[in-house]
């Protein structure tokens, strides 16, 4: 408890709640732009759509934004020269420990905030009806779930290279790949995937009267895996994250 | 000043040596050309206009959304070694101008962005040649190199303001990914020429099916932000060291 403490101390004047704000209202400005002006059936189905929008834009935002958050929580130790000090301190599993659970935090309150936002949004544009509080909180777990195993993922390669570079750039790969895997299949096995598993609607697009159509997704057992697989990264990153964090020579 | 600004240049070269750089422009549009060429294919029934249509699947999600990242983050490590310790003392302490300086720094980026373009263009030729295009190859492809080297040189000028000022490595690099996605935005309002963001994409004729744009605007517009961007950085070079 003392070790967050500390690292929430740490990073106290290192703006990352301006930055994950920062991410949340571009989020939000994006969806001021794309639905501000809604036809009759866009605010019909407008609550189910944005369990749609929200997990696309995720998939394509959210892996930069992972790495910038990991990046800004280990590259404070490796500026510093600090893990040396820091581990005849305490246990540098107890370190990782501490960092990935300050991040994990961070998140959790950035997710809420986003759902908060695109909720107030909707009702500002006249969305009918009310969110369905089921869908949206299982929603928020999922992605909950698939971020934080990015983040993770980030968190072991910032802790393990100076050279902030790598996570970065990795973080850039997967927003790529991320954005790419969607036109592929709307479920995917790879960590830049998971945010697409968790869309829990999906959409059908009629060309010819140019109108979309939402509904509750059916999760066929391939997809369900894959939803899966989202818990197996987050065990698989964090528990490799702190083996090779503690075992490395500083 | 000449001799001072070669110095420079080498040094900077010197300090992006064994640096992974190079690797983030091989890999990132690698991706895009594969998923591109591989969305191009499965839609050849909408997409008939041979090398253009290959063209905007290449370029669009590359140009707008990760180009300025990827700028972005060669500013950003070309910055990273003066805030780290006491480095800017030595920095600004060097028996130089401090626009030599700048200018070595800006040198280093503007080559890779060259070296990235050239490769963006190679991957297209290659999967052009690998589609089996019947077309020839469009001679317009060199005026949209040049191009969108320009719009790079104007968002490395203006990455390299934003690492000078922001100590931290990551958050530039988030500035420009979410700038070059506000770009997309831009263009879709008709004022990409005025957003520099978007001056790379508009260059390389990303996500426009006319495939053609302003020149004399373009090129104003670039200087313009170049001059603008590398004058605040000297300027707040200048601040610094006092």
């Amino acid at each position: 408890m003392r070790t967050l403490q500390l690292e929430f101390y740490k990073i106290r004047r290192r703006k990352v709640g301006l930055t994950m704000a920062a991410f949340l209202a571009a989020q939000f400005l994006w969806g001021l732009w794309a639905f501000h002006d809604p036809t009759p059936s866009e605010q019909a189905q407008g609550f189910l759509s944005l369990l749609y929008s929200i997990p696309i834009l995720d998939a394509v935002m959210v892996p930069p934004v992972m790495a910038m958050l990991a990046s800004r929580l280990a590259d404070i130790e490796h500026k510093g020269c600090m893990y040396k000090q820091l581990e005849t301190l305490r246990k540098p599993g107890s370190l990782y420990h501490a960092k990935a659970v300050c991040g994990l935090l961070i998140i959790a309150v950035t997710f809420a905030a986003q759902y908060a936002l695109f909720i107030l949004l909707g009702y500002a544009i006249g969305y009918q009806g009310s969110p369905d509080i089921t869908y949206y909180l299982l929603s928020y777990g999922l992605k909950l779930a698939s971020n934080s195993a990015l983040f993770l993922m980030q968190l072991a390669l910032s802790m393990l290279f100076a050279n902030q570079m790598i996570p970065l750039v990795t973080g850039l790969c997967g927003s790529l790949l991320g954005l790419l895997l969607m036109f592929v299949k709307m479920y995917s096995f790879l960590p830049w995937g998971g945010n697409l598993n968790s869309a829990l609607v999906m959409m059908d697009w009629d060309a010819r009267t140019r109108q979309a159509t939402y509904y509750y997704r059916e999760y066929s057992p391939v997809e369900l895996a894959a939803v899966g697989m989202i818990f197996v990264w987050f065990v698989l990153f964090y528990a490799a994250g702190r083996v090779l964090f503690t075992r490395r020579e500083n | 000043m000449h001799s001072s600004l070669i110095r420079t240049i080498k040094a900077e070269g010197l300090k992006l040596k064994r640096s992974p750089v190079w690797l983030t422009f091989l890999i990132l549009p690698l991706i895009s050309a594969f998923f591109g060429t591989g969305n191009y294919l499965g839609n050849q029934g909408i997409l008939q206009n041979e090398w253009f249509s290959l063209w905007s699947q290449h370029s669009l999600f590359l140009c707008f959304f990760f180009m300025p990242a990827l700028i972005g983050t060669v500013c950003s490590y070309l910055w990273r070694l003066e805030h780290l310790r006491t480095n800017w003392n030595a920095f600004l302490t060097a028996p130089v101008p401090l626009l030599c300086l700048y200018l070595g720094k800006l040198f280093q980026a503007v080559k890779v962005v060259i070296l990235g373009n050239i490769w963006i263009f190679i991957l297209y030729f290659l999967c052009g040649k690998l589609c089996r295009l019947e077309t020839d190859f469009p001679p317009q492809a060199p005026e949209w190199f040049l191009c969108g080297i320009l719009g790079g040189i104007v968002i490395c000028c203006l990455q390299l303001a934003l690492s000078m000022v922001i100590r931290s490595f990551a958050v530039p690099i988030g500035i420009g990914l979410v700038g070059g996605i506000g770009g997309m935005l831009i263009v879709n309002k008709g004022a990409g020429l005025f957003y520099p963001y978007s001056l790379y994409s508009v260059g390389m004729r990303a996500n426009n099916p006319q495939m053609t744009i302003d020149l004399k605007l373009f090129a104003v517009s670039c200087v313009c932000y170049a001059v603008l961007f590398c004058g605040l950085s000297v300027i707040g070079l200048r601040r610094h060291e006092q």
